[in-house]
């Protein structure tokens, strides 16, 4: 079988229990990932959003089926080849952003590149133009403990985006934030993804946060469905 | 509220936060209750056994000398018999009684037995029970060479009523009679009784007597009359009361008993930094259910009351752990070493461990006090904080940034530096104690701003691992500290203490080099004071054939002063000239010798007692005269705390006649083996395995492994307390693990290797254990200086040269940094194990 | 006879016959100097310490009055032993004599006695026992004659007396010629004289209370070498100032069976004519007896003592008079203040001495 373009990512009839005898979270799951594909998954709580989403970044083993990035079976690389691609591939977007108190915002922007071995001052450059990207460049000295939330979540979409990954993954990013706050990084999100032509996966359970997305899923009874689009809400220009 | 539901209250949020506490982390817990345990035991011990050595001392003093208001003593070899009839006729002496007390030399290198010379009937006005248990036998006491001896000493002699003891008088051993053993219930401690008659005979001793116990008529002051006494004394003949002795043998352990309970004060002090960052990780670990229990309805007092009361649990149970331990340990010294830790001047016999339940009561409450301190800034920090605060994920670092410490550090610094040069404070070094522990503190006090101005100044490496440990160490300088504070407590301790046994051991080891220069040392039974060899004796010694040069000594006892125990005499061979040559000789005078003074050497004990300088002219009571001497020069000892006097033996024979000899050395000739020589002397004399030989160089290895005995247990402490350091560390290292999971979880996520992160807490217990090792070191080194120069000194009253072992201090220093990052590598590990994943979820 | 004394410093003596029995001596010292007839006693020189001699004592024995006409009865008592050493220890300690003072008041208001005893060895001046003339003395106790008079000076614990005795009649000697014969054996023998009719004024103290007192007392100074028959257990002795100026010494050795071994006494009336009685003029009849709760021994406390014809009739000044000497010598015996009665009339007054009640005294 040919396949004009490899799909980017590919689950493949993912199974995935907590406990060998327990029903499974992920019941023979598939997805595919079209190119700049801008994807948003919802679910209940407890319905293997999380699950999913660790599978995908190769933090966690399907019980059966295949997760494949750019055709590579994530299976066949051991925990320091998976790390080393995540490393490259993925960016991250957290629900508690997960910026380092202790760093000032462009040391937090640089880590991934930092961790590339991206040497100064390409390193820095490339820091500060996300910075600037995200309209935080006049943070780039302070450290994060001063800062606010929306303001850690825009540096954590540069952080995301700062080593130009081929998938981010977002879980929940608004989920700590005040609705008009969530709004302007969804926006952000959007804009940056778009710059970057990075694939993204967006966990939700907000509606309106999914709007923002190409495509919504929702994932129930361990299996992924489309959603339909409700035209209640108002989408994201 | 009222008070029963606010209680209620504080019960419920302690039960709450309690069993997830103990559930959590028992092994920290377990280390923080042993450091509590340690310094209660330790100072429960120290206390149980002097009290029990107390008790004891007065016991034997009561049973040695009876109800004796006033006891005259003077030198072992005694003065006239006739200062006994003219105070037996004082008219504020209602009854006196003659004795001998002397330690008579045992053949077999025994440890001589104490023989009591008495006059049954004198003595039963003050010891009614003697002459009771005597009973029947008392003429039996009055026939030629008899002796009664306590139960014990039978028991260690060996010996049953009708056998044959021999002891050494003068030059020659003697065969006493055992005519009777009397009960433990009159003298417990291992003793002989004869006759006063007898004894003067037996044990060359006509006409002298060493001791009179003086009992007053009612009323008489016994002060006043005992400064009257003391006025018509021979000199060298004091006169004392039976509190002057007490006093006496309890400055005799007093130095030893303070450092013993510094030791435990830092134990204390340790476990109460234990309790403190014990506790702070609790709270950081709780903070939800902290949060949670507020929000509640738990109220700021309560919450706090909880956290306090966790403290108190710790600290309870840890103290009567403790006070269970010490009292363990007490009894055990008390049954295998004594009550007089290992001096010599209070030897206890029968020392019972008598556990006074008010004072045990007392030290489980100051331990458990001290947990409360450690135990109370983490409650009201926690109890401070605002409920919905408490509940959000937040900063890993409490407070403490408010406090300043710089300037109270550097103030505290200062203060140390000033008080380690005041003098002795009641004979004890408690300036220098202070001084130890000001220091101390604000050394700790200055460790947040150098390890913000250390980690400031670091470059960046550009390599994630090391740049982000440097970051979370420079972040969390003031969290750190607490975690830092115990181990550069313990460990500076730890330098400090090798340092001056170190430099202790050393100048011992050239002491003895100093002083035991010949082939050959020879002695007659130590402490002992009937022993001596006779002129003949030393000379058919000298003139082996194997000997190439012999010389002998003369050591006797001599009273001083009242208040104080005798002093040491040494009359030697010695070249006034190059004196240096044959003492470890400190100063000299720079005055030529007087008219009508013979040179006298005086230990650094005898200066610092009696105030006597290099040039002063000092009179030494010696039978009964005063022998003028000249102070020539001070000298280095450290086997008579009590001080020591050194003379020319010529000086001393042409004062006193006195030709005979306790002690000597011998050089042997180059082609006589030692064994050779040494059989050859015993052949010379019929004096057996009396004579105790020795070479040189065994001499010297047998002292230094004594010394190190001696410390071995200084070590020990110090080692448990670097231990309970390390268990500091990694409490602390757990809890920043902990505090930063999701940090780690985040790292894994944007792609930092498992071993990435590993590495880069090894790093940061590296850098951590590192700074503490300079810095303890540092402050080691400047405690040292106190101990060497002002504890010790004021302590002992001896000197010692400093001498630093690099060796050893460069191993402590490894092991600490390895140990450390171990510590926090393993902390780093058990973070690591929760699932880094559900980690960055979480959202407290 | 003062036997009884001799029990006291018996017990001490008893000690070292004991001692020296299982150990002979290693060099030899003097034997103890004998008591033969025939050698005429020689004052001053004879009111003095007879060291040579085994054993030796002065017996001061008599009746106080107070100014509240309170009787009591005293004794003060000096007992020297001669210890048998066996070698020639130089110390000045050495004790080759000791001394034992015993004193005691006989206080019918208090039922008991006052009674301390003190032993030391002779020596350094501190306790001595002259031999030129009566002084003796255990550091502040003291016994000693001067002139016509003897002087007794003890202050104990809780009682003292401070008494000036004068010599009223002259010295009386017992037995022949002062040779008083103990047994059936002309070896337990004697020396023995006594000072009767001492007239006595002083004070003496009991507890915080002082009294001056008066009164009449009896000296009996008596040194030997061998003293108690082999078959003796005791003695029974009585001596009485009689209210007529005469003076009665009396005394029997008991058997093991109680019966008379030996016995003798003196009577001198009040013209100064003396009369020595021989063992079958001489009959000691035990009357009441008395037990004591303390030890547990009963003695005799009245008797009927029979001189030739002569019959007196004695009775305690209270029972209650035993004396407890465990402490210096081991003894327990009976020593009292009694009174004197012949043919129902009151004739005077003395001491009783009973001894070897509790046990055969081992006295030799």
């Amino acid at each position: 079988m040919v396949y004009a373009v490899t799909p980017l990512l590919l689950l493949d009839q993912i199974t995935r229990r907590y406990r060998p005898e327990a029903a499974p979270v992920l019941d023979r799951l598939r997805l595919q990932l079209a190119p700049g594909e801008y994807l948003a998954i919802m679910g209940e709580s407890g319905s293997g959003k999380s699950t999913l989403l660790n599978l995908i970044a190769g933090l966690d083993r399907p019980d059966s089926g295949r997760v494949l990035f750019e055709g590579i079976d994530l299976a066949t690389l051991d925990d320091d080849a998976v790390t080393r691609w995540r490393r490259a591939s993925i960016g991250f977007v957290f629900q508690a952003f997960h910026v380092l108190p202790y760093l000032t915002v462009l040391q937090n922007v640089a880590l991934p590149l930092d961790l590339l071995g991206v040497r100064n001052p390409q390193r820095q450059e490339r820091a500060l133009q996300l910075l600037e990207a995200c309209g935080i460049a006049a943070l780039a000295p302070r450290y994060a403990r001063e800062l606010s939330g929306g303001e850690l979540q825009r540096i954590a979409i540069a952080r995301a985006l700062v080593h130009r990954p081929r998938l981010v993954l977002a879980d929940e990013p608004t989920g700590n934030l005040d609705a008009r706050t969530a709004q302007q990084i969804l926006r952000l999100l959007r804009e940056q993804l778009h710059a970057s032509a990075a694939n993204a996966i967006l966990i939700t359970h907000s509606v309106a946060a999914a709007a923002t997305a190409d495509r919504i899923l929702q994932l129930a009874s361990g299996q992924l469905r489309p959603a339909a689009r409700s035209a209640a809400l108002p989408s994201v220009p | 509220m009222n008070r029963s539901d606010r209680a209620r209250g504080a019960w419920i949020a302690w039960r709450a936060l309690t069993r997830s506490q103990l559930r959590g982390h028992p092994l920290q817990l377990l280390a923080t209750v042993l450091a509590i345990a340690l310094g209660v035991a330790l100072g429960t011990a120290v206390y149980l056994v002097n009290s029990a050595a107390l008790t004891e001392f007065d016991q034997a003093a009561r049973r040695l000398v009876g109800s004796a208001d006033i006891v005259i003593r003077g030198p072992p070899e005694g003065f006239d018999e006739a200062l006994f009839a003219s105070l037996a006729r004082h008219r504020a002496v209602s009854a006196a009684s003659p004795v001998l007390d002397l330690q008579v030399t045992l053949p077999g290198q025994r440890p001589p037995l104490q023989v009591l010379g008495l006059d049954p009937f004198r003595a039963a006005a003050l010891q009614p029970a003697l002459l009771g248990e005597i009973g029947a036998d008392v003429t039996g006491l009055f026939a030629r060479d008899t002796i009664m001896l306590s139960r014990s000493a039978a028991q260690v002699l060996e010996l049953r009523r009708g056998d044959a003891l021999t002891v050494i008088v003068g030059g020659a051993p003697k065969s006493l009679r055992v005519i009777g053993i009397l009960s433990d219930a009159v003298y417990p401690e291992p003793l002989g009784i004869m006759d006063i008659a007898t004894a003067q005979w037996s044990l060359a001793r006509i006409g002298r007597l060493n001791r009179i116990d003086l009992r007053l008529r009612p009323g008489a002051p016994a002060d006043a009359v005992r400064a009257a006494l003391a006025a018509e004394l021979p000199p060298g003949v004091v006169a004392v009361t039976p509190a002057i002795e007490r006093g006496r043998a309890l400055t005799a352990t007093r130095a030893y008993r303070v450092n013993l309970n510094t030791l435990a004060l830092v134990a204390l002090l340790t476990g109460a930094f234990l309790v403190f960052s014990t506790q702070s990780l609790a709270v950081l670990r709780r903070r939800s259910v902290l949060g949670l229990l507020r929000a509640l309805g738990v109220t700021r007092p309560q919450l706090q009351g909880a956290l306090l009361g966790e403290g108190a649990a710790i600290g309870a149970a840890g103290s009567l752990l403790g006070a269970l331990l010490g009292a363990l340990v007490a009894a055990l010294i008390l049954r295998h070493l004594g009550s007089g830790f290992g001096n010599r001047a209070m030897i206890a016999g029968g020392a019972v461990l008598v556990l006074p339940s008010l004072a045990i009561a007392a030290f489980v409450l100051i331990g458990t006090a001290v947990a409360c301190l450690g135990a109370w800034i983490p409650a009201r920090e926690a109890a401070r904080r605002a409920p919905a605060l408490a509940m959000k994920a937040g900063d890993a670092e409490p407070s403490l940034r408010r406090l300043p410490t710089t300037l109270p550090g550097l103030l505290l610094i200062a203060a140390g530096a000033i008080l380690a040069w005041l003098p002795p404070i009641g004979g004890l070094p408690l300036a220098g104690y202070l001084a130890i522990a000001a220091l101390l503190a604000g050394a700790v006090l200055l460790i947040p701003t150098l390890m913000r101005w250390i980690t400031g100044t670091a470059t960046r490496s550009g390599h994630a691992t090391l740049d982000i440990a440097v970051a979370q160490l420079q972040g969390s300088a003031s969290i750190s500290t607490v975690s830092l504070a115990a181990i550069v407590v313990s460990f500076s301790l730890m330098v400090a203490m090798a340092i001056m046994v170190h430099s202790f051991r050393n100048s011992f080891d050239l002491w003895l080099v100093k002083l035991l220069p010949a082939d050959l040392q020879l002695r007659l039974s130590a402490f002992s004071d009937t022993g001596a060899l006779a002129l003949d004796q030393q000379t058919r010694i000298a003139e082996l054939p194997g000997v190439a040069r012999a010389q002998f000594r003369r050591v006797r006892q001599i009273w001083l002063s009242a208040d104080r125990a005798p002093l040491a005499l040494i009359a030697r061979d010695i070249d006034p000239a190059h004196a240096g040559d044959s003492l470890p000789l400190l100063r000299a005078a720079q005055q030529s010798l007087p008219d009508g003074t013979q040179p006298a050497w005086i230990s650094e004990s005898l200066q610092d007692l009696y105030g006597f300088q290099p040039g002063d002219r000092l009179l030494l009571p010696l039978d009964g005269r005063l022998l003028p001497l000249f102070v020539a020069g001070i000298w280095r000892d450290y086997v008579r705390p009590d001080g020591a006097i050194v003379v020319a033996r010529a000086a001393y024979i042409a004062a006193t006649g006195d030709q005979s000899a306790n002690e000597g050395s011998l050089w042997r000739r180059p082609q006589v083996s030692a064994p050779a020589l040494e059989a050859a002397v015993r052949a010379s004399l019929a004096l057996g395995d009396a004579l105790e030989l020795i070479g040189g160089e065994q001499l010297r290895e047998r002292s230094l492994r004594l010394f190190d005995q001696a410390f071995a247990i200084t070590y020990a402490l110090e080692a448990i307390a670097v231990a309970i350091g390390l268990v500091g560390v990694g409490v602390a290292a757990s809890s920043s693990a902990l505090a930063r999971r999701a940090q780690f979880g985040m790292l894994r996520h944007i792609g930092m290797l498992r071993r990435q992160i590993l590495g880069m807490l090894a790093i940061e217990g590296v850098i951590m254990s590192t700074l503490s090792a300079i810095y303890g070191l540092l402050l080691g080194a400047a405690l040292s200086l106190i101990l060497v120069y002002v504890i010790n000194r004021q302590s002992f009253r001896w000197s010692i040269d400093l001498a630093i072992p690099w060796r050893q201090l460069a191993a402590l220093s490894t092991a600490l940094i390895t140990a450390a990052a171990l510590t926090a590598l393993w902390s780093g590990r058990a973070a690591m194990s929760q699932d880094a994943v559900r980690a960055v979820r979480e959202d407290w | 006879m003062r036997s009884m004394r001799l029990a006291l410093a018996g017990g001490a003596v008893a000690l070292v016959a004991a001692v020296s029995a299982t150990e002979p001596p290693l060099a030899t010292a003097l034997p103890a100097a004998a008591v033969l007839p025939g050698q005429a006693l020689d004052f001053p020189r004879d009111y003095g310490s007879h060291p040579q001699f085994g054993i030796e004592w002065w017996y001061v024995t008599g009746w106080l009055e107070t100014r509240e006409h309170e009787r009591l009865g005293f004794q003060v008592t000096f007992f020297r032993r001669r210890q048998q050493l066996s070698d020639p220890n130089p110390s000045s300690f050495a004790p080759h004599q000791l001394l034992i003072a015993h004193c005691a008041i006989s206080d019918p208001g208090r039922g008991h006695l006052w009674q301390d005893q003190r032993v030391r060895r002779a020596g350094l001046g501190l306790a001595e026992a002259r031999a030129d003339d009566t002084s003796v003395w255990i550091d502040d106790w003291k016994l000693e004659r001067s002139g016509a008079s003897y002087r007794a000076d003890v202050a104990a614990e809780d009682f003292a007396l401070h008494l000036q005795l004068e010599v009223t009649q002259p010295t009386l000697l017992n037995g022949l010629a002062g040779y008083s014969q103990k047994g059936p054996s002309a070896q337990s023998a004697s020396f023995y004289y006594s000072q009767p009719h001492l007239h006595v004024s002083g004070s003496i103290a009991r507890a915080a209370r002082r009294d001056v007192v008066v009164g009449e007392a009896w000296l009996d100074h008596e040194w030997s070498s061998q003293y108690l028959d082999p078959a003796a257990d005791g003695w029974d002795w009585v001596g009485l100032n009689l209210d007529d100026g005469s003076a009665v010494m009396a005394f029997r050795i008991r058997g093991h069976q109680g019966q008379a071994v030996w016995a003798g006494a003196t009577l001198r009336d009040a013209h100064g004519q003396v009369q020595d009685f021989g063992p079958d003029q001489v009959a000691f009849i035990p009357g009441r007896r008395w037990h004591s709760s303390r030890s547990g021994v009963s003695y005799p406390v009245t008797w009927q003592l029979r001189l030739g014809a002569r019959q007196f009739d004695i009775e305690p000044l209270l029972d209650d008079q035993e004396d407890d000497m465990r402490l210096s010598s081991g003894a327990i015996y009976w020593e009292g203040a009694v009174r004197v009665q012949e043919q129902a009339r009151a004739v005077g007054a003395g001491y009783l001495e009973l001894t070897g009640y509790q046990r055969p005294l081992s006295l030799r």
